[in-house]
């Protein structure tokens, strides 16, 4: 019988699915460190239009020659509404994921619409690697939060919701490029004891590690559970921070490297 | 007629889902249901060995390629393929140079595709065509008439792929991606061609006392992973909370008939069934 013809080299014996990995000295390189991976919340910015949007864009134009900004849109009532009538209809998690993606890029679109006199750019996942380039042109690249995960996302467990939307994806994103910090901008200050908009005497939580606010077990959480998870095992991306876009100000103070809202960290 | 409601600042439409946080476990449950739509439920996956089947060349590949075509016609089937010797290059060298695993995620789909289109010269004449990604919902129109579609078999996670629970390897191969597509498509099972007669407890390879799995169960299997796997782990977690796949088989693709009797229903090679046992 026909020989493997295989080139040699340390992964050459081994199943990708087993440990050839161990006699390597793995030391991976940041590949874009400076990037300022920002994401810009669906249902708690983009769904409430002008209003919120509109001073949110003006600082970041403000400070956009200082930072190489990328903006990463969430989906919104839009979303809501696909994942509502997809899990009626009983279709699979991975239809979810792909029709949900359409939401964030149309309002990537729109942002790239409102930003195109500073240099708004609209990016798909296969222009990731011209991100050098549009940041040397002093561009404003903006791109869907959702990961490029499609039909091929994971089933979930107890229900449809891909467990992989656009916090995943702006988490991802960071932690590819080397980025230690991610932004989420959204309309609260960050994490609190409970539902904010529910119970008005919840506390705010300035900083959390990702351990505990696993430990806390809590039912509902201001990030896609799949980010936590990750934080403890990522190589770059160890903190998370959530502004509130609706304060003047926050976003600015957040890229300037201040510690508002909450900080979700790696152990 | 879909509502719009706009009492707290933010425009919602009505739905089941409006004004919900979608990370809410009890808000998640509302969308679950006993049961899920079967998109393309009469298709079988057959995902043929890069290094196990591709790097043997002629000897290996022309058999089979015969063996594929005589079953079209008889079977609805979509290929996958491995990327074999060269994927294992491309992760040695990238790693060596300190790519981050989603760079090396970005890397590794090349080289499947490469074979994609080696096996697709040679199965032309039995029509068959390389299925791009973006041409997704030609699945159906291929499949209908009786075409052999061959399916890039990594999923596009690509830059975006997770931090991996341990190591530097992407976790999401190429075995997990033809899962996770037959699995979306509402496909009932897979079958992996390998060089081997199936799974077994540790890698014939290297180990003269190897014993092969012929019947296992997934959850035989979870509960006694071996250390050295034919497949991807993650394939099989992923399969835990699957709902469509109930068969996954591995069969020798150098001994002739093996994948036929597969397709057949016949117990060739190791059997991995969803349900039963332990």
């Amino acid at each position: 019988m026909s020989e493997r013809r295989v080139i040699d080299n340390a992964l050459g014996e081994s199943a990708l699915t087993s440990t050839g990995w161990k006699g390597f000295d793995y030391d991976p390189v940041a590949m874009m460190p400076d990037t300022r991976v920002i994401k810009v919340g669906g249902q708690s910015v983009m769904d409430r239009g002008r209003a919120a949007l509109f001073p949110i864009l003006d600082e970041l134009v403000a400070v956009k020659d200082k930072y190489k900004l990328l903006l990463c849109c969430g989906g919104g009532t839009r979303a809501r509404h696909i994942y509502a009538m997809a899990s009626d209809l009983e279709l699979p998690t991975g239809v979810l994921a792909a029709l949900g993606g359409y939401v964030p890029r149309q309002n990537a679109r729109m942002l790239q619409m409102l930003l195109a006199k500073h240099g708004g750019l609209f990016i798909m996942h296969d222009d990731f690697e011209k991100l050098p380039l549009y940041f040397r042109l002093g561009c404003i690249p903006i791109m869907t939060g959702m990961p490029p995960f499609g039909y091929w996302e994971k089933p979930t467990a107890g229900g449809r919701i891909p467990a992989h939307r656009t916090d995943a994806g702006v988490f991802l994103t960071a932690e590819v490029l080397g980025v230690k910090r991610a932004l989420f901008i959204k309309d609260e200050d960050g994490l609190f004891t409970d539902d904010p908009k529910k119970n008005p005497s919840a506390q705010h939580i300035p900083r959390i590690s990702a351990k505990e606010l696993i430990a806390r077990n809590l039912d509902d959480m201001v990030l896609e559970r799949v980010v936590i998870e990750y934080l403890g095992r990522a190589r770059f991306c160890h903190e998370l921070q959530i502004v509130n876009g609706l304060k003047r100000g926050m976003v600015t103070r957040a890229l300037e490297g201040e510690d508002v809202g909450t900080i979700i960290y790696k152990d | 007629m879909s509502k719009l409601v706009a009492d707290d600042g933010r425009t919602h439409i009505q739905s089941q889902l409006m004004r919900e946080s979608l990370v809410d476990r009890k808000v998640i449950a509302r969308t679950d249901s006993e049961g899920e739509f079967e998109i393309m439920p009469n298709v079988v996956l057959i995902g043929i060995g890069g290094q196990s089947i591709f790097d043997r060349g002629k000897g290996a590949l022309l058999p089979l390629v015969a063996e594929i075509s005589a079953l079209k016609g008889k079977h609805k089937m979509m290929i996958g393929v491995g990327g074999g010797t060269r994927v294992r290059h491309t992760v040695s060298i990238a790693l060596d140079l300190g790519v981050p695993t989603g760079g090396v995620a970005q890397l590794v789909g090349a080289m499947e595709e490469a074979n994609a289109v080696f096996l697709n010269a040679l199965l032309a004449k039995h029509r068959s065509i390389v299925m791009q990604r973006e041409h997704f919902w030609e699945l159906p129109l291929y499949i209908e008439n009786g075409m052999l579609p061959i399916v890039i078999s990594i999923p596009p996670y690509h830059f975006w792929e997770p931090p991996p629970e341990d190591g530097p390897l992407p976790a999401h191969g190429s075995d997990f991606g033809l899962f996770i597509l037959a699995e979306v498509l509402g496909m009932s099972r897979v079958v992996f061609v390998k060089d081997e007669d199936g799974l077994y407890d540790k890698d014939p390879k290297k180990h003269a006392d190897a014993k092969l799995i012929k019947r296992t169960t997934l959850d035989a299997l979870l509960a006694d992973m071996p250390e050295e796997l034919i497949l991807d782990r993650q394939l099989f977690k992923t399969w835990k909370v699957a709902r469509h796949v109930k068969r996954v088989q591995i069969v020798n693709g150098l001994v002739r008939g093996e994948l036929t009797r597969a397709l057949a229903g016949e117990d060739a090679g190791t059997v991995i069934d969803r349900d039963g046992g332990t």
